[in-house]
């Protein structure tokens, strides 16, 4: 370690700790001490692709399974997540949708929960700048007002797409995506293997192969294989990062503090140096998704350029969030749902619904005995809301697909997973309502930033990664 | 009762009391069934022998091979139960045409069927059946 104190230290090399710290660097040029902290190692694409294609590779730094870094209390419940360089853009499926403008106005719209201290309309040009970054692909309509185009264009609908789009308008669109519609900054075009969590193209935007490079910056020194698991704190100041290393414990100083790991181990970073705030690891989740098959007549369901296809917003806004809870349609594209019907086998779709959820105090995370591990408390399980949400849903989606020839609909089981970890740090206005502010700084801690998806006021229907991504780029654009 | 369910429940009934489990694990016979399981159920289209058979040993290699999922092979086929009632033929099946030239070829059942090795978005020549790869925009 070059130095024994920093400008700034950052937990983590995933998507909100790599555009936060893009953004600071934008406003410091060349004078400050940076230190990011990484928990795993540097696990490049190519020796992933080595792996999945059984090729001998080197997987020293492939890292633990997530179930051996978490106590899951509810194991039934599963919570996937990769440490590693890069954090989840290794194995996020790269669907970006922004959120709603009623997603951050729960409160003031249906009465459910709490508003976000910050607005669409305040985030819509970080927005922009996370999209340009990603060279996100998507359509020139949607949903969600926007003021420009995609930087590509998107990708190809379905038969099926065009006369769900013909119907629905704007309420039903290519999507949005992290996945290239064609090649650009180092990735290739999306070839819509399906497999997306290792691109066999490298089609998907990483932070590997996203040319930001704002770890090769002079002011940065990257550290990896560093396990944060407290600050040491002296009033409401956080003077130092606690971490181990090789087995071994370490401290470091530093004046401003980002903590950029998972929801989980922000969580328990902050319980673990005596964060007594009632919210903090409280209110922890994720949505809820479920496949729906549709079995179509003389209607093949070919010509999709990418993983998830479209999204389909029908089931998504309304007064309905005042009783349950939002869906975003996803139409997937995925080869392993074909029929066995002579002359049938493609004459079918499959929707992947996804419900928002409450960040219900009856999930948490607390600490263990073994400092570097949390505990993933989920017995509260769905909320009513969700599950009121699905349950209309089996109701409508017929009328709703009144336009296809729908031979018959096959509703399977919820996932176990939606890969979405949300909650445990929410922001809000006051330490009464909320853990960090607007800024994502926490209420007590004034140096220290909480970034990520634990900071969501509340859940969305919609895919995370861009909404986090945007958040930091705000939050260090505002804070220096 | 049909002939063929009466000798298979007959027959795996006592296979199950009196042959030792192991000899199920990855037996020819397993194969052999699963096989003329893919030829029964595509009855329609020309498939490559060689090719099918080639397919079972690859799938039953790379895939989970306990004793408890061979027996349910062998009880597949003798109880004709068919891919739709069964999940696992149903998988077999399915990964048996994705890794051919089946859809390659637009699903055409006049042509002959080639097994190309077991799908794999990774490996594999097949792209995904549904994808602009083989059916490009206008």
């Amino acid at each position: 370690m070059k130095y024994d104190y920093y400008d700034l230290i950052i937990v983590g090399t995933g998507f909100s700790s790599t555009f936060f710290l893009k953004k600071y660097l934008e406003k410091n040029k060349g004078v400050k001490r940076i230190l990011v902290l990484e928990r795993g190692q540097l696990f490049p694409h190519s020796e992933r692709l080595k792996i999945k294609r059984g090729e001998l590779a080197d997987s020293s730094a492939a890292g633990n399974s997530w179930e051996t870094q978490i106590i899951n209390k509810t194991p039934e419940k599963r919570w996937p997540f990769t440490t590693a360089f890069g954090g989840s853009s290794n194995c996020w499926w790269g669907c970006t949708p922004r959120f709603m403008p009623s997603d951050f106005k729960m409160k003031t719209l249906f009465g459910v929960e709490n508003d976000w201290p910050v607005s669409y309309e305040e985030l819509d040009p970080y927005y922009e700048e996370a999209e340009e970054l990603m060279a996100i692909s998507g359509p020139e309509g949607t949903p969600f007002p926007r003021k420009v185009n995609y930087p590509l264009p998107p990708h190809h609908f379905s038969p099926i797409d065009k006369i769900l789009h013909q119907k629905y308008g704007n309420q039903y669109i290519s999507q949005p995506t992290a996945r290239a519609s064609r090649g650009t900054k180092g990735r290739n075009q999306c070839m819509a293997n399906s497999s997306c969590d290792v691109c066999p193209v490298d089609a998907k935007f990483t932070i590997e192969n996203s040319g930001i490079d704002v770890y090769q910056n002079a002011q940065v020194e990257l550290l990896y294989g560093a396990q944060v698991y407290r600050l040491e704190t002296a009033g409401n100041v956080a003077k130092k990062v606690c971490y181990v290393k090789d087995g071994k414990d370490f401290e470091i100083a530093g004046e401003v503090i980002v903590l950029g790991a998972n929801p989980m181990f922000n969580s328990n970073i902050l319980l673990n140096s005596g964060d007594q705030n009632p919210l903090t690891g409280k209110g922890f989740g994720e949505q809820l998704g479920m496949q729906v098959l549709i079995y179509l007549d003389n209607l093949k369901n070919t010509g999709g350029s990418t993983w998830v296809n479209a999204n389909g917003y029908m089931l998504y806004d309304g007064s309905h969030r005042k009783d349950y809870a939002a869906c975003l349609i996803e139409t997937n594209n995925a080869p392993y749902n074909i029929r066995l019907e002579r002359g049938k086998w493609l004459n079918m779709t499959s929707f992947r619904m996804i419900f928002e959820d409450l960040p219900l105090s009856t999930n948490y995370i607390t600490t263990t005995s073994d400092k570097l591990v949390p505990e993933i408390n989920f017995k509260g399980g769905r909320s009513d809301y969700a599950l009121r949400g699905m349950e209309n849903m089996k109701k409508v989606l017929p009328g709703i697909l009144s336009c296809l020839p729908v031979e018959k609909l096959k509703f399977l089981d919820p996932f176990p997973n939606e890969g979405h970890i949300l909650g445990g740090t929410r922001m809000g206005k006051t330490a009464a309502d909320s853990v960090v502010d607007k800024n994502m700084v926490h209420h007590q801690y004034r140096n220290v930033f909480v970034l990520g998806s634990g900071s969501f006021t509340t859940f969305s229907a919609s895919n995370p990664t861009l909404t986090l991504s945007a958040m930091s780029l705000y939050s260090a654009d505002h804070s220096f | 009762m049909k002939r063929r369910t009466f000798i298979a429940m007959a027959g795996i009934g006592t296979g199950l009391l009196i042959l030792p489990p192991a000899l199920y694990i990855a037996s020819p016979a397993l194969r052999k069934h699963a096989a003329m399981l893919i030829r029964e159920e595509l009855y329609y289209l020309k498939l490559d022998n060689a090719g099918v058979e080639q397919y079972v040993n690859d799938y039953f290699s790379s895939s989970s091979n306990n004793v408890i999922t061979n027996l349910r092979w062998k009880a597949f086929y003798y109880l004709g139960i068919k891919a739709e009632q069964s999940n696992q033929i149903f998988e077999l099946i399915k990964f048996y045409l994705l890794s051919t030239d089946f859809f390659i070829h637009k699903m055409d059942e006049s042509k002959l069927v080639s097994y190309l090795g077991l799908y794999s978005p990774y490996k594999s020549p097949v792209p995904n059946p549904y994808s602009f790869v083989l059916y490009p925009a206008d």
